[in-house]
């Protein structure tokens, strides 16, 4: 896969980040080289593996049904959204 | 001829007091976004822990369904990107369901039945809603991560009318199991329709198109109509190939047309892949014990009424298609009304009165109230024509029924010597028909009765009226 100015622009786009110029270089860079080390597990031979596979064969714990709800980080995670206004995200128009 | 084929996927909201995957509460009539905490907003690190009663229900969904329970099921991860979900994927279950292979019976007016098949029913996580403002759109996210069963029929339906049938049975089984409040205005019963068509005799399915969240049994009736119709005239024209495409149309309910989303879709790429953040979810003995356990069915309690209350099968289908509607019904029996005017008084002349969105449950006549009114009239007090005006004015005013006959005045004179004397009076009055009625003019009977009803204003007891007129004319 190939990370070129345009893919990160794309990033850009869908994560709402904005990477700075002088930066671009360097993370585009680095970004090879994350995927150049998560290809590394395209060696191992997972053809007879079932898709169920999971590290621990124990099955997950279930949680019981007692609502509970601390509003100040609810609060506090609209505070610090890029926009947000009346306890709305508010995000660029949805195009429907 | 076509043959019309239709199958349908129903979301359901379980009734559960939290999220999935987090304890945030379901309700919805919070401020935006006071429900929601780091795993419903998908904040780095925070990890879904399971709803152990979002699986309780499933199971019960599915022992009602007479389905496959997988003891052992699987979570999966739907990828797609929009804002109304904070994580840019959907936790459900692809490839291994928690429930598989069941079905229900649909009911036809001649009594005859249809099996339809229901090829699975899998938990997932609903999404928060967006709300579109000019050039922005605003997010709440309290309706993100609460539990859906999506219920997927196989293609077996031939009719709009079958697709109605099976929605409205599901729907009751729904209720009756209370796994959710199945309210389709409100969202918690979304219907999703796929249809298509193919000549008669073909065993081939043709392109299916799905037409997506109608609120009503009306509109889904009214869109699968309109639906069909366009694929066949496509067909006709010889147009089909080319007009009629695999994608989701919208119906537009005041032009009466579906209309085609297309660009919205553009190839979804779902990329699914097993839920890295959840292990297998696992019916343990002790819940497929309890949730195995569930109440009586619309089906069963129907076929109950018929057998204990020789009710006719249209009667008991309209009692039983609610669970509240049965529940008013038995409560009105239990306190000792006779079943046969339980079922008129219930379903002729409260049903007729409730307006304005006034529900069975909601109506401000209860069960123990009308019971009382049916064994008024049962007991003589009052007439089926006296009992009406009794019920309008517990519509309207929170009262005792023995209270409200002694205010309008409606107690039937039942008093023999009262009913004596205006008889005595109508027979002196009317010499000539007496004598007439002697002499063999059977037919003045009723004459007799009907004056004495009418010296009485009504209020007397007609079978009293009849004893004495019969015992005073010799
Ligand atoms: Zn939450």
């Amino acid at each position: 896969m190939q990370v070129d100015d345009t893919l990160l622009s794309k990033l850009e786009n869908l994560s709402y980040l904005k990477v700075s110029d002088d930066k671009r270089a360097e993370i585009i860079a680095q970004m090879d080289k994350m995927i150049a080390f998560v290809d590394n597990l395209s060696e191992l031979d997972t053809s007879r593996i079932e898709g169920s596979f999971a590290m621990s064969d124990t099955a997950t714990r279930l949680r019981e049904d007692t609502p509970f709800c601390d509003t100040r980080i609810n609060d506090d995670i609209l505070m610090h959204a890029p926009r947000s206004d009346e306890h709305f995200f508010i995000v660029p128009k949805i195009i429907e | 001829m076509f043959e019309v084929i239709i199958g349908l996927e129903v979301h359901v909201q379980l009734n559960t007091k939290t999220k999935l995957f987090c304890s945030c509460p379901t309700s919805f009539n919070h401020t935006q976004n006071t429900n929601t905490c780091p795993t419903c907003l998908a904040l780095p690190g925070a990890l879904p822990v399971f709803n152990r009663e979002a699986l309780h229900k499933a199971v019960m969904f599915g022992t009602a369904i007479d389905a496959t329970i997988n003891r052992t099921s699987y979570f999966d991860r739907k990828s797609y990107f929009y804002p109304d979900s904070p994580s840019a994927y959907q936790i459900t279950q692809l490839y291994t369901p928690v429930v598989e292979h069941g079905h229900l019976m649909i009911d036809f007016e001649d009594a005859s039945q249809k099996r339809i098949r229901i090829n699975r029913a899998h938990i997932e996580a609903d999404a928060g809603k967006n709300i579109h403002e000019g050039d922005i759109s605003k997010v709440d996210l309290n309706r993100a991560g609460t539990p859906l069963l999506e219920i997927v029929s196989e293609p077996d339906m031939r009719s709009a009318d079958e697709a109605i049938l099976y929605l409205k049975k599901l729907h009751s089984i729904v209720r009756y199991l209370d796994i959710s409040d199945a309210n389709m205005q409100e969202g918690s019963f979304r219907v999703d329709v796929n249809v298509s068509i193919r000549p008669k005799g073909e065993e081939k399915l043709y392109t299916r198109v799905e037409i997506k969240n109608i609120n009503s049994f009306r509109f889904i009736q009214k869109a699968i109509e309109i639906e069909v119709a366009r694929q066949i005239e496509a067909w006709e024209d010889g147009v089909y190939a080319s007009e009629i495409v695999q994608e989701t149309r919208l119906f537009d309910q005041a032009k009466q047309e579906t209309r085609s989303m297309r660009g919205k879709e553009e190839a979804a790429d779902y990329r699914y892949f097993p839920e890295p953040d959840l292990l297998k979810a696992v019916v343990d003995d002790a819940m497929f014990a309890a949730a195995t356990q569930i109440p009586e069915l619309p089906d069963a309690k129907r076929e109950r009424f018929v057998q204990e209350y020789a009710m006719n099968a249209y009667n008991a289908e309209v009692i039983t298609s609610l669970p509240e509607m049965a529940r008013y019904f038995e409560t009105m029996v239990a306190l000792g009304a006779s079943a046969k005017n339980s079922v008129t008084w219930l379903t002729v002349e409260l049903l007729g009165r409730l307006k304005n969105g006034v529900t069975i449950e909601t109506s401000p006549v209860r069960a123990a109230t009308l019971s009382m009114i049916v064994k008024r009239i049962e007991d003589g007090t009052i007439s089926g024509k006296a009992a009406k005006e009794v019920l309008d004015y517990l519509m309207e005013h929170d009262a005792e029924v023995d209270a409200v006959i002694e205010k309008l005045g409606l107690k039937q004179v039942s008093d023999s010597g009262a009913l004596e004397k205006i008889v005595d009076e109508v027979l002196l009055a009317n010499p000539d028909k007496v004598a007439e009625y002697r002499s063999g003019k059977d037919k003045l009977f009723g004459f007799f009765v009907g004056q004495v009803m009418k010296a009485s204003k009504g209020s007397a007891n007609p079978q009293s009226v009849n004893d004495i007129v019969k015992a005073k004319l010799g």
